[in-house]
């Protein structure tokens, strides 16, 4: 229970400090106009909405009332936090998006799908499979259906994958 | 009279085999979203929304109505046939349904939530098609000060009164807000909270925030307590079309939806409250209150002719106004202004042809829907059973890519995947995301009509308040806060005492 209470006081820190930011940066935009509200009253607003908010949410924490987890279909409220897929689903999702510009779209978005279904607990060579016929089919209906080309990459100059 | 022609109309317009077409592709995959966990329509509507771009603004309208009444079929089908907990809105409808279908009545559960949604979402949108008209012209008249008032009286429903902590909601307003002030003013042209960041100048994408809130953060924090082993899903039992199952049907389908097209039209709704009140108005009015919590069919009949019927109320206020008042609504809002659309009141007059298209188009979609979550239901049931690793793997795929597709620049996927960690914190702690996706889309409308209303009166505060709309809404928004005060401490005080 004690990891759950830190987290709480770093949401409501950061909820805090984004409120923060907000009243500091709003500082810079210039404002012309005298008599009507210019760019600057909203972004306060905002500012202090933020800071209210989320100290109050450090100060409920520090009470005691912390805030109910959602209930979800496939969430089981029984199972401690997994935080190792966790990490791996956000890591698969960082390598995929710094792929794209090398490999190109259809590569890093079937390392994408294997990555994740795999370390949600698929079986490595059926994910794998899937994820070759569902980047090459989206690869290939973006290219044809929609006129929309991704970047084919490695496959740059293949009929059918380069639109 | 006039609005009837024009609905005529309109069905010539839906009627197209084109335009059928694309309504049977949203009413398809809406009910395909609704049954599978994980996904929603919000997050549908934003991951297509880069993809039709190259429809025609009609077309691509038709779809996402067709997605978002398809969504709330879909979501009791899972409630009522998987052991968990579903959506929020059909969460009363697990009460009674999932016993029915334990108990070997499953095939009456479905069909009374298939039927009842198909009623009460006819009956609902008949009453749009009266509504909606008389109500914009009224709101023709409506001035900046009074929308002001609106979109506040909205903020604070959405961030406040619905859901379990007001706190947290306004948290997560509060980011939704300053998300959407990230950009360029459009008063002055200077950029705000851009960090001098290039890509950061149009602001950050509607469609980028609403698929990492919904889609990324959701399969984050369901990875982070996957439910493993089998999905045990009840097996469909028992007969339906029985002169029992009609005779105690059919006034809770009416009394259902009665009760939530109300809840829905007012910025005060959402689904799920008029679902909870149809419940209790149901069990009360039983003559075998002691079946309720054992799978009494009312207990399903009456809340989800409600639950379709808020569904629809939504949209008077979302069509009228240019107000959402739920998370799909705002998305939608975005989709309109992606077209260069604005709704609101101006809707009827200037973009008429479209707009009853889009009506009739719900008329139509609802047959469609019958048939689909009727005679087919089986099909679904097949979609429930779909592995969950794959699941996943394919929302975080389609999130990926519909976040690349709107500029083609990795720039938007660092922030979905900053967006979604969010988001998946935000559920662990119970922050509700829906008001960060309401204030994203109505926060630069707010500041838009704030700072009108002050430039007419010369900077004289009390014009946001003297208008008599503006004063009535706030008004009603003062009684509304104090009852919510009110309740909160008497259902703090029976828990002491109890």
């Amino acid at each position: 229970m004690i990891s759950a209470k830190v987290e709480e006081y770093a949401f409501g820190g950061l909820v805090a400090a984004v409120g923060v930011f907000t009243l500091v940066d709003a500082t810079t935009i210039v404002a012309r106009d005298d008599n009507a509200v210019g760019p600057r009253a909203f972004p306060y607003a905002v500012g202090v909405l933020l800071v209210v908010t989320g100290i109050a949410a450090i100060i409920a924490t520090a009470r005691g009332k912390l805030g109910h987890a959602e209930e979800a279909e496939d969430v089981d409220e029984n199972v401690r936090t997994d935080w190792l897929t966790v990490a791996k689903l956000v890591a698969v999702l960082v390598v995929h998006l710094v792929l794209i510009d090398v490999v190109g779209w259809p590569v890093a978005a079937a390392l994408l799908f294997f990555g994740a279904a795999w370390s949600l607990g698929a079986v490595w060579w059926r994910a794998l499979v899937i994820a070759v016929v569902l980047a090459v089919v989206v690869q290939v209906v973006f290219a044809y259906g929609l006129g929309l080309s991704l970047p084919a990459g490695i496959f740059e100059g293949v009929p059918f994958l380069d639109g | 009279m006039d609005s009837i022609t024009a609905l005529l109309e309109g069905f010539a317009t839906a009627a197209q085999p084109e335009f059928l077409l694309y309504a049977l592709l949203g009413v398809t995959l809406g009910t395909a979203v609704g049954v599978l966990p994980g996904i929603g329509p919000a997050m549908t509507v934003a991951l297509l929304l880069p993809l039709t771009y190259t429809l025609e603004p009609t077309a691509a309208l038709i779809i996402f109505a067709g997605i978002y009444y398809g969504g709330m079929y879909g979501g009791s089908t899972t409630s009522i046939l998987l052991n968990t907990p579903g959506e929020s809105a059909s969460i009363v409808t697990a009460l009674e349904g999932n016993k029915m279908a334990k108990a070997g009545r499953g095939a009456a559960a479905l069909a009374t939530a298939a039927i009842g949604s198909f009623v009460a979402g006819t009956i609902a949108t008949i009453l749009l098609t009266l509504l909606a008209p008389t109500i914009a012209d009224v709101a023709v008249q409506l001035g900046p000060a009074d929308y002001v008032a609106l979109m506040v009286v909205a903020f604070t429903t959405v961030a406040a009164l619905l859901g379990s902590s007001p706190l947290r909601g306004l948290a997560s307003l509060g980011l939704g807000l300053f998300i959407g002030l990230v950009g360029t003013d459009t008063l002055t042209g200077q950029q705000r909270f851009t960090l001098g960041v290039s890509t950061m100048a149009d602001g950050i994408d509607v469609v980028v925030v609403a698929v990492g809130v919904f889609a990324v953060g959701e399969a984050l924090y369901v990875a982070s307590r996957l439910r493993h082993g089998p999905i045990e899903v009840i097996p469909v039992g028992g007969r339906w079309n029985t002169r029992e199952f009609w005779s105690r049907s059919w006034k809770p389908w009416l009394r259902g939806t009665f009760i939530g097209f109300p809840i829905g039209t007012v910025p005060a709704g959402g689904a799920d409250v008029s679902t909870f009140l149809s419940y209790g108005a149901e069990k009360k009015l039983s003559k075998r209150p002691e079946e309720f919590g054992k799978g009494a069919i009312e207990g399903v009949a009456g809340p989800e002719a409600a639950n379709n019927a808020a569904a629809a109320g939504v949209l008077v206020p979302l069509l009228t106004l240019g107000l959402p008042t739920t998370a799909t609504a705002a998305v939608i809002v975005a989709a309109f202004q992606s077209y260069g659309i604005q709704p609101g009141p101006l809707l009827f007059t200037n973009n008429s042809t479209m707009v009853w298209a889009l009506i009739a188009s719900l008329y139509i979609g609802n047959v469609m829907l019958l048939v689909l979550n009727l005679p087919l239901v089986k099909i679904w049931v097949k979609v429930l059973q779909i592995p969950r690793p794959y699941l996943y793997a394919g929302i975080l795929l389609f999130a990926a890519l519909g976040t690349y597709a709107v500029n083609f620049v990795v720039d938007d996927l660092i922030v979905l995947l900053v967006i979604g960690v969010i988001g998946f914190f935000m559920r662990r702690h119970g922050y509700p995301v829906a008001p960060l996706v309401v204030g994203l889309i109505l926060g630069p409308m707010a500041e838009e009509q704030v700072r009108r209303t002050l430039q007419i009166s010369e900077g004289d505060f009390s014009a946001l308040v003297t208008s008599p709309f503006a004063a009535v809404a706030y008004g009603i928004l003062i009684v509304l806060l104090t009852v919510a005060v009110v309740l909160r401490v008497r259902r703090r005080k029976s828990e002491v005492t109890v």
